[in-house]
């Protein structure tokens, strides 16, 4: 990676289809969109609209149907698996709905989890300063069972930010918190991209989580159909009631 | 790396507790059996015994040693059968956290390593705790062996230290076999895997298990064909051989056999508990498969023994009836035979001595290989009207002399006019034989002329037209009995002996199964907490959790009581056919008593468990897990 290089990640005319003959679903129709480094975007759009789904191509963690997707320098498309476990270790983060964090391993062993699979020496300051945003430096030894929501989906978040990968996706991070845990890991996310230059593309349902990111895409049945810059959480519910509409219309 | 290990450790104790024990008992089995083995093959027949008791305790020894051997091929074939079906259950339950690993940057190679390094972890743990306990059992397994008269008395297994390697080598190499192949599944988990359920448990039966599992059904069907080829004393460990091969391919078929016995079990349970029984069945196949596995084991072992020695003593009964031809059997401690003439209505006496003596299994003088045998010696002509006599070859009354008439049990090889070398006490070096006889399951093996009957007891075949009387007076001579009480009596003893053997062959490998099947519940249930607190937050009570996976668990029973006669009842007909061409007896016993008893020990062990520990699961307030998911 260069830093002159402005674009972390890029889909290029991306399809993807499930299943086949009776059961095929065409969850993505030709998708290209462009994530800028620095850059905090939220993906947004009815359900079953193909949000997860475009993360989960754009991460490596699903395949293409068609077209390319790059992450940084890497063409993520046509990649092994000795490939991608590249990539997941040392170019992305992740951040979901379900905390997916390890029962058995403690707060900050899961943190440090992605550093020790990759063999790499934590960044102590870097360390204190994710674990200082994220306001967890008394729940370091509890393990996710003795946390709360808010509190597991912060350790979630922390450890995507310690490994400082290329870009961090998020699908619904927010999705199972209270709006004032929400509140919470929206701003130092923003943070994180503000301060430190972080990548982060998140998927969202809520108008107000979205207008936490600096751009706001807009999908509909495996499609880009809008986009807004610096939105309002105003803007947003607009944007999505116009979106629903013609669905509505159609049933 | 590391650090996980141990971590997951901590955590998911049951399922690794359960993993040693497999590995602990199974080492203890292994190594018990060995060593037992060992000291009956290296066994010196003490000083200062007479001739015939020095020969009755060589015999003790070798009859010891065929048994001990088929102990412990079943204990290493238990062992590794239970050991790798825990192992690959351990991995396949934690896909999930193999998923996320894989989402967090880890590749396939440290998957596998982590995995396999459990393996070796549990493996030594288990070996050590399986060397120690292996002592005890060894002691068990000795007096058993002597109290059930199958080994002489006064034998016991002794310890070597060599052992030590040959059990640490076993527990620590089934271990890491058995997860071999699950961690190369393991590895190939997709790291979506960790955010949807991909239907996984649908894909069981991989197109490696099916290669793996039709080679071992043709393995067994070629091994049940053979088992009549081969017959005569081969039969029964080819058999139990046939046993192993067809529990490993049902066991690798088990996964396609769930769907077929949930769909009966949901029509049975009717309504929400019977759909969710039914859907747990199909939904955790593989878990169903490994439970399953143990109570298969078990029944085909059990059934199947049980079957194969009932078919053999119930053929040998159906012989001797067909060929004794007399009314009375009389046995005294010596020669009695003008007091058997004398009595009231003898038309005929067949007088038979009982002749211990070692055959030569080869012509060549050289490399000579001495057999130890049992024949009687009798008069032919006197034998030949008491017992239905059908030589092969040669004639019966030529036995005269220097000569002998064999069976193929006796030995095989030669003919009629051949000279066979023996060693027999105060006799000729060698005989020559007269006649071959067909193969027989009662015996005796070989027959002498009445010039070789040496002093001591003798049994006399009477027939006579006034029984009663002839019985009477001869109730003072020796023990006498009508035919009919003699061949019971030497059923009663044939079947004592029998299930002697089975004792000291399945005992412990069977007990052994029975805590492989408790300790799958428990690991199967270990990882189901959440599952039972989202079926409670959806409005079922715990009773009724606690009943479904009852439910569930039955059906599994069923799986492995199926799946396990269906492989028993493979090896007793393979028997059946052997008997039928060696004695010309058709006859299948199938034990249906012992399948009841199986039945019931597995039904209520399995329930017993399952209650138990979904009860435990249970017992947390179902919120609190739902909220701390994940
Ligand atoms: N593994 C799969 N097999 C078949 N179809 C799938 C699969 N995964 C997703 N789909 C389908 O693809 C479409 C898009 O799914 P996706 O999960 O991307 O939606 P989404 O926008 O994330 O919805 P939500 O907001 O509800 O999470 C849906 O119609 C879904 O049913
Ligand atoms: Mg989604």
């Amino acid at each position: 990676m260069t830093a002159s290089d402005p674009v972390a990640a890029r889909a290029d005319d991306v399809w993807k289809v499930y299943g086949s003959g009776e059961a095929e679903v065409i969850a993505l129709r030709g998708v290209s969109v462009t994530f800028q480094r620095g850059v905090f975007t939220a993906i947004m759009g009815p359900s079953g609209s193909g949000k997860s789904t475009l993360m989960h191509c754009l991460a490596g963690l699903d395949s293409v149907t068609r077209g390319e997707v790059r992450i940084g320098e890497t063409t993520v498309t046509g990649l092994g698996d000795a490939g991608l476990t590249r990539l997941r270790r040392d170019k992305v983060g992740f951040i979901f709905q379900q905390f997916n964090l390890l029962p058995t391993l403690s707060a900050k062993e899961n943190i440090l989890l992605p550093l020790a699979i990759a063999g790499r020496k934590p960044d102590d300051a870097w360390f204190d300063t994710v674990i200082r945003t994220v306001g967890l430096q008394d729940r370091l030894e509890h393990r996710p069972a003795q946390l709360s929501g808010g509190q597991q989906q912060r350790v979630a978040c922390a450890r995507a930010l310690v490994a400082r990968p290329e870009v961090i996706f998020a699908d619904e991070p927010t999705g199972n918190l209270d709006s004032r845990s929400g509140a919470d890991v929206l701003g130092f996310l923003r943070d994180s991209v503000r301060q430190h230059g972080q990548t982060i593309v998140m998927v969202t349902h809520d108008p107000v989580a979205a207008s936490y990111a600096d751009r706001v895409i807009f999908l509909a049945d495996g499609a880009v159909v809008d986009e807004l810059h610096d939105p309002s959480p105003d803007m947003v519910l607009d944007r999505m009631k116009k979106l629903d509409a013609p669905a509505e219309v159609e049933r | 790396m590391l650090l996980l290990a141990l971590r997951t450790f901590r955590d998911r104790w049951p399922v690794f507790v359960g993993a040693i024990v497999t590995v602990c008992l199974g080492v203890a089995l292994v190594q018990s059996s060995l060593l037992t083995l060992v000291s009956a093959a290296t066994a010196k027949v003490p000083p200062g015994l007479s001739a015939a008791e020095a020969r009755a305790t060589g015999d003790g020894y070798a009859a010891a040693i065929t048994l001990l051997g088929m102990t412990l091929g079943l204990a290493f074939f238990v062992a590794i059968f239970v050991v790798s079906s825990t192992f690959a259950f351990t991995v396949a339950q934690r896909r999930r956290d193999l998923a996320l690993l894989r989402m967090t940057g880890a590749g396939r190679g440290q998957v596998r390593t982590l995995l396999v390094g459990e393996a070796l972890l549990l493996g030594i743990i288990g070996s050590a705790l399986g060397i120690a306990l292996g002592l005890p059992v060894m002691r068990l397994q000795g007096t058993m062996l002597t109290t059930f008269e199958l080994a002489p008395p006064g034998f016991t297994g002794e310890w070597r230290s060599w052992i030590v390697y040959v059990s640490a080598g076993t527990g620590i190499g089934v271990a890491v076999l058995g997860v071999l192949t699950a961690s190369r599944r393991a590895s190939r988990v997709r790291p979506l895997e960790a955010l949807r359920d991909l239907g996984g448990a649908a894909r069981v039966m991989t197109a490696s298990r099916w290669v793996i599992g039709l080679i071992f059904l043709a393995g067994s069907i070629a091994l049940l064909i053979l088992v009549p080829a081969v017959g005569g004393e081969a039969a029964l460990p080819l058999s139990i051989n046939a046993t192993f091969t067809l529990v490993t391919a049902f066991a690798l078929f088990a996964p396609l056999v769930v769907p077929v016995v949930a769909a009966p079990f949901g029509a049975l349970f009717r309504g929400r508990l019977g759909v969710l029984a039914h859907a747990n069945l199909r939904n955790g196949v593989r878990r169903s498969a490994s439970t399953a596995a143990p109570i298969m084991v078990l029944v085909a072992f059990v059934v199947g023994m049980a079957g194969m020695t009932g078919t053999m003593s119930e053929a040998g009964r159906l012989e001797t009836v067909r060929d004794l031809r007399a009314d009375l059997v009389l046995d005294t401690p010596g020669s009695a035979l003008d007091r058997v003439v004398g009595a009231p209505g003898v038309t005929a006496v067949s007088e038979e001595a009982p002749v211990s003596f070692d055959i030569a299994e080869t012509g060549d003088p050289d490399g000579l290989e001495w057999e130890s045998t049992s024949g009687i010696a009798v008069d032919p002509a006197a034998y030949a009207v008491t017992h239905r006599v059908a030589p092969t070859a040669g004639d019966v009354a030529d036995l005269r002399g220097a000569t002998i008439a064999l069976t193929p049990s006796a030995a095989s090889g030669f003919r009629v006019g051949d000279l066979v070398p023996v060693r027999l006490a105060g006799g000729p070096a060698s005989l020559r034989v007269v006649a071959l006889l067909p193969d027989t399951l009662v015996g005796p093996a070989a027959l002498l002329p009445a010039d070789l009957m040496p002093d001591g007891p003798r049994r006399y075949v009477v027939r006579t037209s006034d029984p009663a009387a002839a019985g009477a007076a001869l109730a003072g001579v020796g023990q006498v009995s009508t035919t009919a009480q003699f061949i019971a009596e030497a059923n009663s003893e044939q079947q004592k002996i029998s299930t002697n053997i089975m004792v000291a062959l399945l005992g412990m490998a069977m007990v052994y199964t029975v805590i492989a099947m408790i300790n799958a519940v428990v690991i199967a249930a270990s990882d189901r907490r959440a599952e039972f607190a989202a079926a409670r937050v959806t409005g079922l009570t715990r009773g009724q959790v606690v009943a479904a996976a009852l439910a569930e668990s039955l059906a599994v029973v069923a799986i492995g009581v199926l799946l396990g006669a269906v492989s028993a009842i493979g090896t007793i007909f393979g028997m059946a056919s052997a008997v039928r061409d060696m004695v010309g007896v058709g006859v299948v016993t199938v034990p249906w008593s012992m399948i009841g008893a199986v039945v019931v020990l597995a039904t209520v062990v399995v329930g017993l468990t399952s209650v138990l520990t979904s009860l435990s699961a249970t017992r947390t307030p179902a919120i609190r897990l739902v909220a701390a998911r994940d």
